[in-house]
Parts: structure tokens; sequence; C-alpha cells
């Protein structure tokens, strides 16, 4: 999506004077401490390693593997996805509490790479969900992934990774990418919609046709609510 | 004739029983019954003065048999148990009020019986705790012991079964202390409580180590001392659920009563020191304190093995008790206290988590841990319940069980014993694993399709439980409340009293207030409730959308498993479980068997030659001899 740079992004009207000073040194926290969940869907799995032991030593960056989406910052896309897998890497990635970066390691996630002739390889990343960076090389040395992971910290810390923020404001974009791929039916159990709502992100490029194909056949899962009732409830027949 | 406090008491308690007994059947029976334990506790704290002050209440009802006086009186000691025998009857039965008993009733219980067995136990107890020689205290005994016996056969089957495995035991347990009454009997002439200690006195170190091996044993059957711990488990969780609550929280610590009587009051810590073991460097108290400490470890980590949650509670029962008996051994100024103190929070505690448990089989029917989970989103209270239960039970923090288990630690540090510490903590490590898997099986994880529809435990049972919560927090906050009483109870004993506060105890070797911990900890809790409030609102999303290795889970697919829980850990120390107690029991059963085989073969042969000749041979002998 080339245009995204060109959508006015409506900054909130900050009164507070200590706003800023406050928002900088939130900024500067959450680059800081950084915790990934690495999707290891190809090669590249295999530099990841070196760049978290003691080599190279991720974690003097405050960089940390962690093993559920939700409490994850960063989604490292480490190879090709295959179809198969890009449902799999599209459900783990909006499971993903907010603010989450994703980073594309390898040529595959730019274009294919020498997949680019595979039937079953979704060739760009970006057009089913904003990736912030990527690592090309095949493979990227531990060298160029911390200094991939560097880059992204200035940007955490600058405020320009804010790519999170694209896949709500044009959700109907990225879902008719995937309903391309996947077939109409395709659903996930995040209703991202409400998400956007809840982030007061809801935009013009949130609703769209893909949208309401989708809510067309969505079962949505309704939260499992705390019940204090002590009248037991006769089992639905 | 001017009625005592004690006889009023007694009396009361007697009235509860015959309540239950004639008029059981009723519908309102429980709550009458409830109402009646209520009246006990009142008459209980009328002797209030017991606890706070020491000194004695004696019942004026006294009776000669065979020319020795018997006698009943309350002490501290005496006053302290009752306590909590009749604040657990008291909550034990309010829970099995309304709700639960019409459901016991639907699924073919006799409720009748059950209140009958309750009220027959607590009377019993308090008879047993306000014995003041040795013979009604044989009395009193062999009452618990048979009013146990009825409450755990009350469920048939199992239950049955494992009570008859129970009456064995305390009858063996019995027929020790009835020998030990003899031989004091021998020594003094009389069963005066006086008389052990004169009889100890006389006594030389073998026949004092039989005395203490007669007194320890028949008295640690009733507490499930190793070895003899085999039929407590299956006894405890086989009983409806609020008698399991009951008989939890007190039953077993009948024995810590008699033992802290006997043998730490009336033969005195200092004699049982004298008492070397042969060939080793240990006496009788380090023998006493290293067998609390395997009751602590080896019941704990049965319990941790245990896919029942009754059985994994019962299992702890157990081992909480080694605790009790190990602060009361090292016998210094915290052990005591710390020993005693966990005889009133383990009460407490115990019993919520049965009645908690209980609450979850009432609505679920099950309480397989492998068969539940994820029940937090909707018995959330039962949850809250459960979850203080178990930070007692593992002696953490804000709740009353680290107060106790606190005060054995420091004890054996200060009293330079590194290796029972040692092993304590390990208990404590055991305890700690096992109560996670209960609260996780059970609470955690995913909800059940069949568990969709199932709702919070009813107020009736609630309520019960709520306030047995409230005091485990209380008395965990300001442990002086019942250190007050523990201190008139160590003074009865002979044992040292600590400097106690509101907040815990004051000692040059180690203090602790539990409203600095507290303060301390809630402050923590307080931080992080404001970091969790002020930034961000948080969002419920649903148990299917959940991350598992990005599959797509749905509702016919079970991602959370609680089977073969600690698997990795069982790799490790799973070779350690031999069931060695189990299999000498069956060997001594076989044994048994095989004599009363043998003996039956021998008298049921129709020979009178054959007896004509055993009788000559035997009196020829001992005309010879």
């Amino acid at each position: 999506m080339g245009s995204i740079k060109q959508i006015p992004v409506v900054e909130a009207k900050r009164t507070n004077p200590l706003a800023r000073v406050f928002d900088d040194l939130v900024r500067f926290c959450r680059s800081r401490s950084l915790f990934i969940l690495h999707y290891c869907t190809g090669c590249g799995a295999i530099e990841l390693p070196p760049a978290m032991t003691s080599r190279f030593d991720m974690e003097r960056l405050g960089i940390q593997p962690m093993v559920s989406p939700r409490q994850a910052d960063i989604l490292l896309i480490t190879g090709y996805v295959s179809i198969k897998t890009l449902k799999r890497v599209i459900l783990t990635y909006e499971q993903m509490g907010s603010p989450k970066y994703v980073i594309g390691i390898c040529s595959c996630t730019v274009n294919g790479g020498m997949y680019w002739q595979s039937y079953a390889t979704a060739k760009k990343l970006d057009e089913y969900m904003p990736v912030d960076l990527y690592i090309a090389g095949c493979m990227p040395r531990p060298e160029a992934v911390i200094a991939g992971l560097q880059q992204l910290m200035d940007k955490i810390h600058s405020g320009e990774a804010s790519s999170w923020e694209d896949y709500y404001r044009n959700y109907d974009y990225y879902l008719g990418n995937q309903q391309k791929l996947f077939g109409e039916d395709w659903q996930t159990p995040t209703d991202v919609i409400s998400e956007a709502k809840h982030y007061d992100l809801l935009s013009e490029g949130t609703l769209g046709d893909h949208t309401r194909l989708l809510e067309q056949h969505q079962k949505p899962l309704e939260a499992l609510e705390m019940r204090l009732g002590h009248e037991q409830e006769e089992p639905a027949k | 004739m001017m009625l005592t406090l004690l006889d009023e008491l007694l009396l009361f308690s007697g009235a509860t029983l015959l309540v239950a007994l004639f008029i059981g059947r009723g519908l309102a029976a429980g709550w009458m019954v409830t109402i009646l334990y209520g009246g006990q506790l009142l008459a209980l704290l009328k002797m209030a003065v017991l606890g706070y002050e020491g000194g004695t209440i004696a019942s004026s009802l006294t009776l000669e048999v065979m020319g020795q006086a018997l006698s009943w009186r309350f002490d501290a000691l005496s006053w302290f148990f009752a306590l909590i025998t009749i604040g657990s009857a008291l909550l034990s039965s309010w829970f099995s009020c309304g709700a639960w008993e019409r459901s016991y009733i639907r699924q073919g219980g006799n409720i009748w019986l059950f209140h009958t067995a309750m009220a027959l136990n607590v009377f019993t107890m308090l008879i047993l705790l306000a014995s003041g020689d040795l013979l009604s205290l044989f009395i009193g005994w062999e009452l618990v012991s048979w009013a146990g016996f009825l409450l755990m056969a009350l469920a048939g089957g199992v239950a049955a079964r494992a009570a008859m495995r129970y009456i064995t035991y305390a009858m063996a347990g019995g027929m020790a202390i009835f020998g030990g009454l003899a031989l004091i009997y021998t020594a003094s002439g009389s069963l005066q409580l006086e008389a052990v200690t004169t009889a100890v006195e006389q006594m030389s170190g073998a026949k004092l180590w039989l005395l203490v091996i007669l007194f320890g044993g028949g008295f640690g059957v009733k507490m499930g001392l190793m070895p003899f711990h085999l039929w407590q488990a299956p006894a405890y969780a086989e009983t409806p659920g609020p008698g399991s609550a009951f008989l939890g929280a007190i039953s077993s610590r009948m024995g810590l009563f008699a033992i802290l009587l006997v043998l730490v009051k009336l033969f005195g810590i200092v004699k049982i020191e004298s008492l070397k073991v042969p060939f080793t460097l240990i006496d009788a108290r380090d023998l006493l304190a290293w067998i609390a400490v395997f009751t602590i470890i080896l019941p704990t980590f049965t319990a941790m093995k245990q896919n029942d949650a009754r059985h994994l509670l019962a299992w702890h029962g157990i081992g909480q008790g080694g605790y009790m008996l190990l602060g009361v051994v090292v016998a210094d100024a915290m052990g005591g206290a710390g020993g005693l103190l966990h005889v009133f929070n383990h009460a407490t505690y115990q019993a919520a988590l049965f009645m908690a448990v209980t609450a979850v089989i009432y609505r679920t029917g099950t309480s397989d841990l492998n068969k539940l989970g994820g029940l937090v989103v909707r018995m959330p209270l039962s949850f809250v319940v459960l979850l203080i239960g178990i930070i007692g039970l593992a002696g953490l923090p804000p709740m009353n069980g680290f107060v106790s288990k606190w005060l054995v630690y420091r004890s054996l540090l200060n009293q330079g014993m590194p290796l029972l510490f040692l092993a304590a903590v390990i208990g404590t490590l055991g305890t700690i694993l096992s109560v996670y898997k209960l609260i996780h099986n059970i609470f955690l994880g995913q909800l059940r399709v069949e568990h969709e529809h199932v709702s919070e435990a009813p107020w009736s049972m609630m309520i019960p439980m709520l306030i047995l919560s409230a005091i485990i927090f209380i008395t965990g906050l300001m442990p002086g409340i019942p250190l007050e009483w523990i201190a008139s109870v160590l003074q009865t004993v002979g044992l040292p009293v600590p400097d106690y506060t509101l907040g815990g105890v004051e000692s040059s070797s180690g203090s602790l207030d539990m409203i600095w911990v507290i303060g301390v900890l809630f402050a923590g809790f307080g931080v992080g409730a404001l970091v969790f409030y002020s930034a961000g609102r948080s969002k419920r999303v649903h148990q299917l959308d959940n991350y598992a290795g990005g599959h797509f889970l749905s509702a016919d697919v079970r991602y959370q498993y609680s089977d073969n829980f600690y698997a990795g850990l069982m790799h490790l120390i799973g070779g350690w479980y031999r069931g060695s107690f189990l299999w000498l029991e069956r060997g001594i059963t076989s044994l048994v068997e095989f004599l009363s085989l043998g003996m039956q073969g021998l008298y049921r042969r129709a020979n009178a030659e054959f007896y004509l000749l055993t009788t000559a041979l035997f009196v020829i002998a001992w005309v010879v001899i």
C-alpha cells in the first residue's frame, strides 16, 4: 500500500504541558523492553539462536523471547510464509496486544525470494499485515538482525513505528487481500473491528466491502463473563 | 447441685446430640442443630477465662470405678481444642444446611445419620478434651474413635472400607494406650494424672521407652503419624462433604491433644530428651522430630500424585499434622507456639478448602481433577475461597498458615536443627506444588463444554466459606489473637511462652510483625493495581481466542490438558514412590490372616485327644518350671 504515508493522521490534542514529556518517557520505556514472539516459518530462524545467546546477546538491548502473543511486542517472521502458515501468522498477529511491531526477516518475506514461483507461498507479507521493518538477506546474519532490531528501537522511540494502527485503520484492505488468498469464509477468532473501536482507531478504511462480507458469515465468540448468579442454568437442549 | 460452666457445655452438647437423634429427620433439623452448635460455642466462650488467664473449671460429675476416681475438667489446653472443635462443627453444620442437605437426600444419603454422627463426634471430643485422669482419657479416646468411625462409614462402599481400616488402626492404638495405662497403674497404683509423673520418675530406661512407644504410637495413630498414616486420607476424603471439612479440621488433632497432655505435660520434654536411642547419637525427642518431618514430607508428596481433590486435601491433612508435632517437640517458645498455632490455622483453611471442593462437587458432580477446569468464570467466589485456603496451606503471606510455619522454621533454626529445617522446607515445596495442581485443575485453564451452565455455589454454602476465609486472613494479619490463647496453653503444658504482640512475636532471635508484612505486601499490590487501572483498559477475550501455536481452536478441541500433571517432575522423582508402607501394611495383613487361619484350623478341629495332649503338655511344662 504505497499511499499509506498520505493518509492524514489526526493527532489527539494534548492540553497538559507535561503530556509530551510523558509520551516521550512511555516511548522510551517501550523501546527498551521488547519481547519477541518469533514465528519461525523458514530458514531465517537459524540465525536467531546466535543473536539471542552469549555471542551477540540480544538481551543487552532489552529484547527477550516470549512464548505467547498476548505478552509479546514484536512478531518476527523468519522466512517464507506458505498460505497455510500465513493463516496462523495472522491469527497470532491479531492476538497480540497493541502496540505491536512486525519484522520480516529474509528476502522471502519481502517478495517471495526463491519461492517466487511457488503456488503455495504468500509473496509479500505487507499485503496481509503491516510490517514495520524488513531485514533482507538470504539469510541475514545475526549482526544484521541486531542492527534491524536497533533500528526498530529507534523507530519506536521516535514514534514512527505505528504501523499497528494502520491495521485497524485499513482493516478492509488487509482483509480483502486475506480473503483473496484464503477464500470468502475466512475468519479469525479476534474481532478486529471492535478492537479498532477499543483503540479509537476506527476510520474510513476500517469498514468496507470485505468487512461486510466477513460480517455475513462471522460467528462471534462471546467472552466468558464472570458470573455471580447462584441460580443454576439449565443446559441448552 | 450447682451446675458449673463445664456441666452446661457438656449438657448443651448432649442436648444437641439428642435433638439430632430424635428430630433429626425433620425439615429444619440441620438449622436447629447448627443453632445448638452456636449455643455450645457461647457456652464455651463463657469459659473464655481459661483461654486468656488459665486455671481449670471442673465438672460436678465424678464417678468411682473400682477405687479409681473419674473426673472431668477443662483447662486452657482443653478450651483451645474445644474452640476449634465447636467452631468447625458450627461452620460445617451450617454449610450442610439447605442446598447441600437437599442434594444429599436426593442422592440417597441419610441426613439424620449425618447430623447425629456429627453431634456425636463433637460430644465425644468434648468429653475427651475434658478428661481429668487417665481412665477418663481412655474412655474419651475410645468414644471419639467409634464416633469417628460412624461419620466415616456413612457413605458406604469405599468409605465403609476406609472406615474399617481406620477402626482397625484405632483399636490397635487403643490397645497400645491401654497397655501404657496398665504399666502406669502397676508402677504407681493410680490412674490420676499426677500418677504418671510419679510413675515416670520411678521408671528405668527400658520401661520408660516402652511407655513412650506405647503412648506415642497409640496417640500417633489418630494423628496419622508415620508409619500409621495410611488409613487417614481415604477415610476423611470419602466422608460426605461437610463431614470431611469437620474431620479434616479437628479430628486427627485429638491425637496431638493427647500427646500434649501425656507426653509433653506429664512426662515432660526433658524426660523424653533423656531417653537415648541405643547405638546412635539421637534421643527420643529427635526420633519424634524426625517422625514428624517424615510425616510432613511423605504424605505431602503422596498428595501431589492424587487426582481426586478430596484425597489431595486429606493427604495434606496428614502432612500438616507433622508441622504441629515438630513445633511441639522442638519445645522452645517459638516452636511450641508455632505448633499449636498451626492446629488452629490448619483447622480454618482445611475446612475452607474441603468446603470449596464440596461446593464444586455440588455443582459439577465430580472432584476428579482431570475432569474439571476453567471454573473461575462460573464460580468466582469459590475460587477466591480456595485461593485463600491454599495460600494458608502452602504457608505464604498474607494468610495465617505463614505465621505458624514461620514460627516452626524459626525455632528449628534457633535451636540449631538445620537438617530438620531443610526437610520441613522440602515438605513446604511439595505443598506449594500440589496446591497449585488443585487450583489449576479445578478453576484455571479451559472451561469444559459440559460446565458451560454451572453457576456459583448457593449462599447457604457460601457464607460459612466466606466466614472461614475472613478468619484465615484476619488471624494472618493479627496472629496475636490466637497467640493469646496459645500462651495460656503453653503455660498449662509447661512449655516456654513467647513474647507475642498483636502482629506476631517479638524475640531477640528474630521478630515477626504480620501487620507490617501485609502492609508492605498490599502496598505492592496497590502499585500494581494503580498501573493496571490507570494504564489503559483491559479487554476480555473468549477462551477459544487463545494461542495454541497458531492453531485455530474450536470447542471440540481441548487445547489444555490436566492429565498427568507434573509429568516432568515425576520423571525425576517418580521412582521414589515405591508404596513401601502399603506393602508393609499388606504384609502385616496377610501375616495376621495366615495366623488366624492357623488358629481357626486348630480350634475347629474337633479332636478331643489333641486338646488333652496340648493341655497336659502345658500343665507339665508349668509344673516343671
